[in-house]
């Protein structure tokens, strides 16, 4: 008996030192593969800049670069939200709805050729206050109702289109008839185009939040799993009707800015800022069911999509064939990026 | 007697749902540095009594009191500020962040790592999930993601959470733990007793277990459930394990160890492993399964025998060697191909591998073998119904409701679902078993075992990997040891007696 019991112990000891010689092992595996994700993501845009510019001498000049930091400002400002939600294991739809019906009300409401009112600081005011509006309509159905945010985003989508429209109504386009705002977004300060450092504010306020706050700690757990946070007295409900509402204010900047680009107010200035958005927030390794990703990840998502687009066009693809080839690219992307992610009996939902 | 007040007092607590009294009229009265072991069958109530200190349940009637101070819990958040931390018996940590953030997931704003702009300090929040798990006696690093943990790692960040979460409040704190040795190793089970042992000095602990011995080691006073109600209330120098058993269920004493008789091996092994390796896990395994003949795979967390278990049913891949089941043999073993076989799997991952939650548990049991139930593509509802109703009595499933939804049933009961969704198959030859009794209370497990014994008798191969040594060498005919992916020992008890001594030297 005594025996036994000492074999036991010796046993325990040994044993532990042995779990523990393996976990540090694991550890630092899973210390590499948490930086081997975005590093390979670096190398393929690496890759990427480097074929292009292969191909056409005018892709690595200034005036592209700062071509493609244009382009890609309003999809990130609209992404870091798009990871937010996805982050909470949830999906927004909206954007381009959102978009249109921000964008129109700030138009309308600012100097434009139909005349009406120029309330300046106002009109962005209101028009930010839509979109929150639309984005705190969608938390609410979502997470009060428990529709799935597939469902409830998709009909804001139209419902912020048809709001859009209904502004738009059968005048003539309203033309931005501002002086200093004409153009604002592609204009150079300090090298980079304006919408750029808008971009790159919305991004760093957006990495404060995710690792600084409590909003983006329990996005994060909510990720991983929503019962343990409500059992765990964290505020789920409040969190998540929250990150609706910031991916909506997001997206409604986004309309702003893209308006002020066009010059002219349309319903559909968001049109393809979502197949831009939620592939980049997937290609960067955030991961769809929640939990796992981040906002730098999400950026270099922008920029590999972005330049892909960018060279393509450069390249002379024809545009007929571009819509297809950057398609391919992308589920490839995506299927390399979930290779990684599938559980042990490898069940993909 | 002392005369401070309890820390925590219920006066005839009751909660019921329905019909169903799950908490009858409970009194009891926990002191400052007391450790209560909480034992109790599946659905005898442990479970709903917790969640009613947990905040999670409002009680029907009675009143609760911490430190001598009437409470109303309306959530979790409640308890949590009354100084009650819980574990709970599934893992509720957020794998996906560190350490430290579980361990200080209930900081307010405005405390500790979190400043009044609700912005986190995270060098300040690592410190004071360091010094959290300083107290309980654990070196983890905060900054570990849970994910990259061990079972018994993970349980020491719970403990220190619970622990954190009631050091905040004013009151002695008071740890719930319900049932945290259930998914351990032997081996880690007996760290985390010692640790428990400790918690004594901080302030009082609810331990909920399965495991009469553990609760006899570690508590000072024990109180037994049966039917929602608290029927006995002993201090441990005053009671056996045996007394305990009987209390707990109701029965005279422990089911006399049956004695095998061992069947002599066919001529032919219903599965043959030869050779099998992959690389990291497990290498040169060779293991023959006879008809009518329990195989037990003894060995460690790290010993590679969940592996080789899940390879023989084709639910992960190998590199080398090859399986041969009832004559077929191939180097592609899919699980399809492994049940077109003939061979059942009962996996250790119960609620994710081994059964659909959402769906009534007459349905889980004709999911992979529907017998009777079906003609052609078409479910005949009545006879599958008639058919669970035959399995709920044969294995003394309860409620006897197979219409119910399987994760309304307690865990022993799921368990006995997931075994007879096996053994509806006319043509089971195989049995693989991954720690088929964990997390049941002795009674299920006795029927389990049984009925494992029955469809051994019955010309089934059975491959058990069991929880404890004494599971093997009680219900087994062969046993096999493994070593860090290597066979170390096997044994045929028909012949050999080997002590558990030699078979612990073999596994480590």
């Amino acid at each position: 008996m005594v025996h036994k019991v000492l074999a036991e112990q010796v046993a325990g000891g040994m044993n532990t030192t042995a779990i523990r010689i393996r976990e540090s092992g694991i550890e630092r595996r899973a210390r590499f593969r948490g930086l081997a994700e975005p590093l390979s993501l670096l190398a393929a845009l690496v890759v990427l800049i480097g074929v292009f510019s292969l191909f056409n001498e005018r892709f690595l000049t200034a005036s592209n670069l700062q071509n493609v930091l244009t382009q890609s400002a309003i999809p990130l400002i609209v992404a870091v939200g798009a990871t937010l939600v996805i982050l909470l294991g949830s999906i927004d739809l909206s954007v381009e709805g959102v978009m249109g019906a921000t964008g129109m009300t700030w138009i309308l409401l600012s100097a434009n050729s139909r005349g009406g009112a120029d309330l300046g600081p106002w009109a962005w005011v209101i028009a930010l206050g839509v979109a929150l509006v639309l984005g705190v309509a969608s938390g609410l159905i979502f997470t009060a109702l428990k529709v799935p945010s597939f469902i409830v985003t998709l009909g804001m989508w139209y419902i912020g289109l048809g709001i859009a429209t209904m502004l738009y109504g059968t005048d003539l386009l309203p033309r931005l008839e501002d002086e200093a705002l004409s153009g604002w977004t592609s204009r150079i300060t300090l090298g980079l185009p304006n919408s750029f450092w808008v971009a790159l504010l919305v991004i760093g306020l957006g990495i404060l939040v995710l690792r600084s706050t409590r909003i983006g700690r329990v996005t994060l757990a909510i990720g991983n799993s929503e019962t343990i946070v409500r059992s765990a007295g964290l505020p789920a409900f409040r969190v998540k009707v929250a990150v609706f509402a910031i991916a909506a204010v997001l997206s409604g900047l986004g309309g702003i800015l893209a308006t002020v680009q066009l010059d002219i107010g349309s319903p559909t200035v968001g049109s393809g800022v979502l197949f831009i958005v939620i592939p980049a927030v997937v290609i960067g390794g955030t991961h769809l069911g929640g939990g796992k990703g981040g906002i730098l990840r999400t950026v270099l998502g922008v920029f590999l999509l972005t330049i892909l687009n960018n060279g393509l066009i450069l390249s002379g693809v024809e545009s007929s064939y571009q819509s297809a080839v950057t398609g391919v690219i992308l589920v490839a992307a995506i299927v390399f990026a979930a290779w990684s992610q599938r559980d042990r009996l490898r069940v993909a939902k | 007697m002392t005369t401070t007040p309890a820390v925590l007092h219920l006066d005839a607590v009751s909660k019921s749902f329905g019909s169903n009294h799950a908490v009858r009229g409970v009194s009891l009265s926990i002191r400052s540095g007391e450790v209560i072991g909480l034992i109790g069958e599946n659905g005898a109530g442990k479970s709903t009594l917790l969640k009613i200190l947990s905040g999670n349940y409002r009680h029907d009637e009675g009143t609760i009191a911490v430190n001598g101070r009437e409470v109303q819990f309306r959530g979790p958040a409640d308890a949590l500020r009354a100084g009650i931390g819980v574990v709970h018996q599934e893992q509720s940590l957020f794998t996906n962040l560190t350490v430290a953030e579980n361990i200080e997931v209930n900081t307010p704003i405005g405390r500790g790592g979190i400043n009044r702009l609700g912005l986190y300090n995270w060098r300040r929040l690592y410190a004071d999930a360091a010094k959290a798990l300083d107290l309980i006696g654990s070196h983890l690093n905060p900054r570990t993601r849970v994910s990259d943990l061990s079972f018994v790692d993970r349980q020491m960040v719970e403990i220190a959470r619970a622990i954190r979460v009631s050091a905040s409040s004013d009151t002695t704190p008071l740890v719930i733990l319900d049932e945290p040795t259930a998914i351990l190793e032997r081996t880690e089970t007996e760290i985390l007793e010692r640790e428990i042992s400790k918690l004594r000095n901080i302030g009082s602990v609810i331990f909920v277990s399965h495991r009469l011995d553990e609760v006899m080691r570690i508590c000072d006073r024990v109180v037994v459930m049966r039917d929602g109600e608290l029927i006995a209330d002993r201090r441990v120098d005053d009671v056996t394990e045996d007394e305990l058993f009987r209390l707990m269920v109701g029965r005279e004493t422990h089911a006399a160890v049956q004695s095998r008789r061992s069947i002599e091996p066919a001529s032919s092994p219903v599965i043959s492993i030869h050779d099998i390796t992959k690389a990291g896990a497990y290498a040169d395994v060779s293991i023959n399964a006879y008809p009518g003949r329990i195989l037990a795979i003894l060995g460690t967390s790290g010993s590679g025998r969940e592996s080789v278990a899940r390879a023989i049913f084709g639910a992960e891949s190998f590199d080398s060697g090859s399986i041969s089941i009832a004559g077929y043999s191939g180097r592609h073993l899919s699980i399809k191909k492994a049940v077109a076989l003939g061979v059942g799997y009962v996996p250790a991952e119960r609620k994710t591998e081994g059964m659909v939650g959402e769906m009534p548990a007459d349905q889980n049991i004709a999911l992979t073998h529907p017998g009777s139930a079906v003609i052609g593509p078409f479910e005949l509802p009545r006879r599958r119904l008639a058919l669970a109703r035959m399995w709920f009595e044969k294995l003394d499933i309860r409620p006897r409701e197979p219409e119910h939804m399987l994760q309304d049933f307690s865990g022993g009961n799921q368990q006995k679902v997931v075994l007879a969704k096996w053994l509806n198959s006319s043509q089971l030859k195989a049995l693989v078993l991954d720690h088929p009794l964990r997390g049941l209370d002795p009674g299920a497990g006795e029927t389990v075992k049984a009925q494992i014994r029955s469809v051994c008798d019955d010309g089934t191969a059975v491959i058990l990997i069991p929880d404890t040594i004494e599971e093997a060498l009680d219900i087994a005919d062969d046993i096999v040891v493994m070593r860090d992916g290597r066979i170390s020992g096997v044994y045929d008890l028909g012949h050999d007696n080997p002590a558990t001594l030699d078979l612990l030297e073999r596994m480590l």
